[in-house]
Parts: structure tokens; sequence; C-alpha cells
């Protein structure tokens, strides 16, 4: 009986779609562990120092979710960092130049990047153009767009974006009879709600609902999941739509985070969310990735800038190299994992993408 | 007679050529003066908005010749704007070594000039056949593999200066971008000369016809006796000596090196140049003259869009909008349409007589 529940965990860690988000998890945890290690005294193991991950990407782990799903399906959005600027910028004109009313201004930004992602969708689903060209326009769109409105920052001073961006939810503890605040002040705000939720939801999409299993199965092989009559094309459609959705999100809390609209925001930010979603244990040639997976991607991403700012003597370009490395550990683990081995003999994935 | 001329239509260069010559039409009707060049006794150069807008398009004309193969793999290569930064930032340093030591910029250089030239060169050539191991040995998709460098590339750059910027006013090093050769800027010279080798190599020997094989079926490829993997590992490495030609070029021009600015989007305007110069992304067969046309293409709408006083950001609404017209003119369902169209138009002008 015993041996038959070891079994089981054997098989459960073992298995190619679990080890590598298992991977993502362990590497997280085990560099976390040597930031307490090292920098526990000067407070890397404070509460606050963790909370601060989340708040610091929540941005990135909202457009991660969005990310997932097209990766999963065997595409790429390299416009998310665009669009989300490009929203930036509706919020901010909208509100200090216009003085529109905030909601309405991220009402429209939300629908301007639904309508790009389902065109960028149509592209690839219908003109069979690669996803890779295809957001690349959709980039350069919404980067010349967001220059058009304005060449210069925008600052938002807004009483209901203000409200937004202070709003905080306390870690609270019970002690000597009332509630009190857990020092130094943990909280987490309105962006890392809307970061977990994301998450959840995208969690449940993929899991829960004959749409996610749609998902993977365009991105397992996407011409049998035609000849088995599913919705190819449909499912294709959503994802890009939904990823608009969650880059107009990522770009809502970019705008409550910075508090102002600039057009060369998040310069290179899709490869933040693409690296994070590959970190993560999603497969570029599509079909397999879990959200939890992205979750701690975008997590173990966050911690590596921490650490630097702790040691204080490290250049803070270090980051950029140690997230190139990380990507190239995970891809060659995807490889051994996938493929069973590093070199590849037979076949060869460089024609598609 | 006929047949000629639906063939004349249906290459990809022909419309290439038709679209600059257009835009070089409009540019002549709102400034007479376009075409006007000049020579300067006094300098020995000749001067003009032509003269000016092949120099300019140097940097992207030679690292989208690089592209062209890797496109015409099936791949894509998105490291090469890192790869210019890392190649300036080599050179720069080499040239003023220690900054504390030798504080002020002059005409001078600590190291041999024949190291500022070639240790760049040879470090962004291993770099490119870094990317050509991972993708031709370890069959990493391209997208993922280039995107390591790009990611690490200006991190490797900054580490290089110490995150600074250095200036120079060695003369030797400024003439590679602002000197001039039998009246011409030294840049276009350097293009010919790239480009004249480049396409001796490709076309003269069997090479380029290696290229479009791996780009049309990799396994057939392979089947028949090709070495793919070297193939893929050549041209990674040739476009990333390219790069490194592109970037000592570039950082000459302004005699200092910025790892944060140089080479921005430079991946995205080399793969536009090769798109509109007629390389289908999906590989296969290729065209460098279409690409060097490509590549003037874009230079020329950036000049032109200059004339009108818009700003060099929104520039990227306009190359959006080319791209979109391209690659839907160029996608296959509309191609099918437009044939079938034509087929029924000729049926239709049989049976008329």
């Amino acid at each position: 009986m015993d041996k038959k529940k070891s079994n089981k965990l054997v098989n459960f860690v073992t298995n190619p779609k679990y080890l590598m988000v298992l991977a993502t998890i362990g590497i997280f945890l085990v560099i976390y562990a040597a930031g307490i290690i090292m920098y526990g005294d000067k407070g890397f193991a404070k509460l606050r120092t963790f909370m601060m991950l989340f708040v610091d990407n929540a941005y990135i782990g909202i457009s991660a979710v969005g990310m997932t799903m097209v990766l999963i399906t065997g595409g790429i959005d390299l416009s998310v960092a665009a669009v989300a600027s490009l929203t930036g910028m509706f919020i901010a004109y909208g509100t200090t130049v216009l003085g529109l009313d905030p909601v309405l201004c991220m009402a429209f930004a939300i629908l301007v990047g639904v309508l790009l992602g389902l065109g960028m969708g149509a592209l690839v689903t219908y003109l069979k153009i690669p996803p890779f060209v295809a957001t690349l326009t959709g980039m350069f769109l919404a980067r010349g767009v967001c220059s058009l409105i304005s060449r210069e920052s925008i600052s938002i001073n807004n009483e209901l974006i203000d409200k937004m961006a202070g709003w905080k939810l306390y870690f609270m503890k019970y002690s000597g009879g009332e509630w009190v605040k857990i020092k130094p002040v943990a909280y987490i705000n309105l962006n890392v709600v809307l970061f977990i939720v994301m998450i959840i939801i995208g969690t449940i999409i993929l899991q829960k609902t004959r749409f996610g299993r749609n998902v993977y199965a365009v991105g397992g092989n996407e011409q049998s999941a035609r000849l088995m009559g599913l919705p190819v094309d449909k499912t294709k459609m959503m994802v890009y739509g939904f990823n608009g959705f969650c880059s107009a999100l990522a770009g809502i809390a970019y705008a409550l985070y910075v508090k102002s609209g600039w057009n060369l925001a998040l310069q290179g930010g899709e490869l933040d969310v693409i690296s994070a979603a590959v970190i993560g244990g999603v497969l570029l040639s599509g079909g397999v990735g879990y959200m939890i997976g992205t979750f701690f991607g975008v997590l173990l991403k966050a911690v590596i800038p921490s650490l630097i700012t702790f040691n204080g003597t490290l250049s803070s370009w270090w980051g950029k190299i140690i997230t190139g490395a990380l990507v190239l550990l995970f891809v060659a683990l995807q490889q051994i994992v996938m493929h069973g081995k590093l070199f590849k003999k037979k076949g060869t994935p460089h024609k598609k993408e | 007679m006929k047949k000629s001329k639906e063939s004349i239509f249906k290459s990809k260069l022909a419309w290439a050529v038709v679209a600059e010559l257009l835009i070089l039409l409009v540019a002549g009707i709102l400034e007479p003066n376009f075409f006007h060049i000049e020579y300067n006794a006094t300098t020995g150069m000749f001067y003009g908005s032509l003269i000016d807008i092949v120099n300019r398009s140097a940097e992207i004309t030679i690292i989208a010749m690089g592209m062209t193969m890797v496109i015409a793999l099936g791949g894509t290569d998105i490291s090469v704007g890192a790869l210019v930064a890392v190649a300036g930032a080599f050179a720069l340093k080499l040239l003023r070594w220690d900054v504390t030591l030798y504080p002020t910029p002059g005409d001078y250089t600590i190291k041999p000039f024949i190291l500022v030239i070639l240790v760049p060169l040879l470090i962004c050539t291993a770099m490119g056949l870094f990317n050509g191991v991972l993708i031709g040995k370890f069959k990493l998709q391209p997208i993922i593999a280039t995107l390591i460098l790009m990611v690490a590339g200006r991190g490797i750059a900054q580490i290089a200066t110490n995150g600074k910027q250095f200036t120079t006013g060695y003369t030797p090093f400024r003439f590679i971008g602002q000197g001039s050769m039998f009246g011409l800027p030294f840049p276009i010279v350097i293009t010919i000369v790239v480009c004249a080798a480049v396409m001796i190599f490709v076309r003269k020997t069997a090479f380029g016809t290696f290229v479009e094989s791996v780009g049309v079926n990799p396994n057939a490829s392979r089947v028949t006796g090709l070495k793919s993997d070297k193939i893929i590992m050549i041209v990674y490495t040739l476009t990333g000596f390219l790069s490194g030609v592109a970037g000592l070029i570039y950082s000459s021009r302004i005699s200092s090196c910025d790892s944060n600015n140089a080479g921005v989007n430079y991946e995205m305007d080399a793969i536009l140049a090769v798109v509109l110069g007629g390389t289908s992304m999906t590989g296969g067969k290729f065209s460098l003259v279409g690409t060097i046309i490509g590549s003037l293409i874009i230079r020329t709408i950036t000049t032109l869009v200059y004339y009108f006083g818009i700003t060099s950001e929104s520039i990227m609404a306009f190359k959006a909008v080319i791209i979109l017209i391209v690659i839907v003119i160029q996608s296959e369902p509309v191609g099918k349409w437009l044939a079938t169209r034509q087929a029924r138009r000729q049926k239709v002008g049989e049976l008329r007589g």
C-alpha cells in the first residue's frame, strides 16, 4: 500500500508534464532560501520583501497569464508591452489632458486591447501569417499610435486613480485582544489582487473548461485538432483576444504602479513576459504549460533583481545576464524532458514555431 | 510575351522595386531638390538626400544580409540589436580601456587599432556561433535561442563598459562611420563590399541552394545528405559577424558607445527589410537584392516621414501599416484568391476569344 503511494509520487514527479513546473518551483525555493541565508540579516527574510516581489511585478504576471495561453496554442505575442503602454497612455491622456472619467478610459483601453488582440488573431488564424510577424506589426502599430498621442510622459492626477493605486490590504495579526498590522508593514495592493485573480481565472479556464482543453489540443497538434472537429480557428481567435485583454489589464496595473503614461514605457517588456512564461515551463512549441508554472516563473524572475539589490555591489546588469542564463537552462531542460536527450538526431523543430 | 508579363507581376522583387520608385516619386513631387546630388570639391564627397538614404541604411542592410538567410532557413534572429550594442561597447572599451586613467577623450587609442576592430567582430561572431549551436545542434526554436542573447547581450555590453558611455576622438575609428572613400561615405563602401562578398559566397557557390533546401524541408535535406545543422550554424554565425560590422559602423558614427540605445529595434527593421524584399517568413527562396531594396525602402520612408515633421517614434505606426499591407498580400489565402481570380479572368478572356 505504502509502496503504491510512493510509486504514485514518483510518477507524479517524473511526469514530464509536471517536471518543468516542479523544477521552477524548486529553483525558486532554492534561490529564495539562499537569499535568506545570505541577506537574512539585511531584511531579505521579511514578509515585506516577499510581498514586494508581487507588488513590483504584478503587471508582468497579469500579462503572462494571457501569454501562457498564446504560447500553449503554439503562437507568440510580441505586442503585449506595446499594448500595455498604449493603455497607460489612454488613461493618462484621457484623464489628465481631456479630463475624462478614468473608468471610461479604462473601458476604452480594454476594448482597444481586445480588438487589437482579435485583429492579430485574425491575421494568424485566417491569413496564416506567422504569429511572430503578425504580432510584431501589432507592436509597431501600438507603439506608433502611442507616440502619435504624445511623446512626453504624462502624469496621472486623478482622485479615483489615486484611490485605486493607494488601496492596500494589510496583513493583520491578533494580539492583545485587537487586530494589529504585522510589522514591518507587509501589504498587497490592487495590482497583486488582480494578478492572483487572473492566475486563478487562467487556471480554471485552462484546466476546467472545454475551451481550455481545446487550447491544449490546438497547441499539441493543430492538424489533429482540426480533424477531430474542434473549433481550432475560434479557439485561436479567443486566445489572442483574451491575451489582448490581459495586456490592457497589465497596462492598467502598470499605470496604477507608476501613475503616468509614457510612449516608451515598458520597452522590451514583451521579453520579460515571454521569458517568465518560459522559465515557468511553458513549451514554446505549444501544447504544454501550466498557469501555476508561469506564476512561479514570474516570481523566479522577480527574485533575481531583488537579490542583486540586496547584494549592493553587483551591477544591476547581471540581472539581465542571469535571466538569459535561466532561460537557457530551462530551454535545455525542456529539450531533455520532452525528447529524452539533448542531442536530437531525427527531425528538427527549426522550421515550425 | 504574355508569359513574361505574368512573371514580372508575380516576382516579388519587381513589387519591391516598384514600391521604392513610387515612394521616391512622392518624395520628388513633395521636395523637388530630393534627387539633387552635389559634389563638394574641398571634401571630395557627394552630398544629397539619396546618398544620405543609402548611407544611413548601411547598418540595417548589412545585418539584413544575414537575416535574409536566417529567415530563408525558417528561423529568426532577434539578438542582432543586442550584438550591435556589444560590438560598440567592446570597441570603445579597447579604445579607452580605463576611463579613470585616461579621463579625457582624444585622438588616441590605448590598445592597437587592429584589436579595436578584430576583438568586437570576434566576440560577435562567437555570439552568432552560440546562437547557431543552440539552433543547429540542440534544435532549439530560433526565437527562444536568440532571445537568450537578446536579453543577456545588453547586460554583457553594460558590464564591459561598467554602465558608462565612453566617447572617443580617435580619427581612424571615426573614419569607419564618418569618413569617405571614392567620394562616397565610407559606410556605403563597406556595405557594397559586404553585400558583394555575401552574394558571391551565396550565389557563386552552392551554399544559397543549400540554405533554401534546408528552409523548405530540413528533414528531406538531411536525408539527401546535406549537413543541415552545419548550414544553420554557418548562417547564424555569419549573422553575428555582420551584426558586429554594423555595430562598429554605428558606434563610429556617434563616436561613442551607448549600450542602452545602440541597435534598439534593429532586429525588427532587419526582418522588415527582408520581408519587404520578398523573402517569405515561412522559409525557402530568398532574394538578397530584394533585401537591399527593402532596407532602402525603410530608410526612404523614414526620411520622407521626417520631412513631414513627424516624430521618429511615430514612424513605427507607418511601418506597421506598410508591413500589414505587405504581409496580407504575401499571405497564402490572399495569394490563392488572387490566383483563382486571375485564372477565371483568363478563362473568360479565352472564351471571348
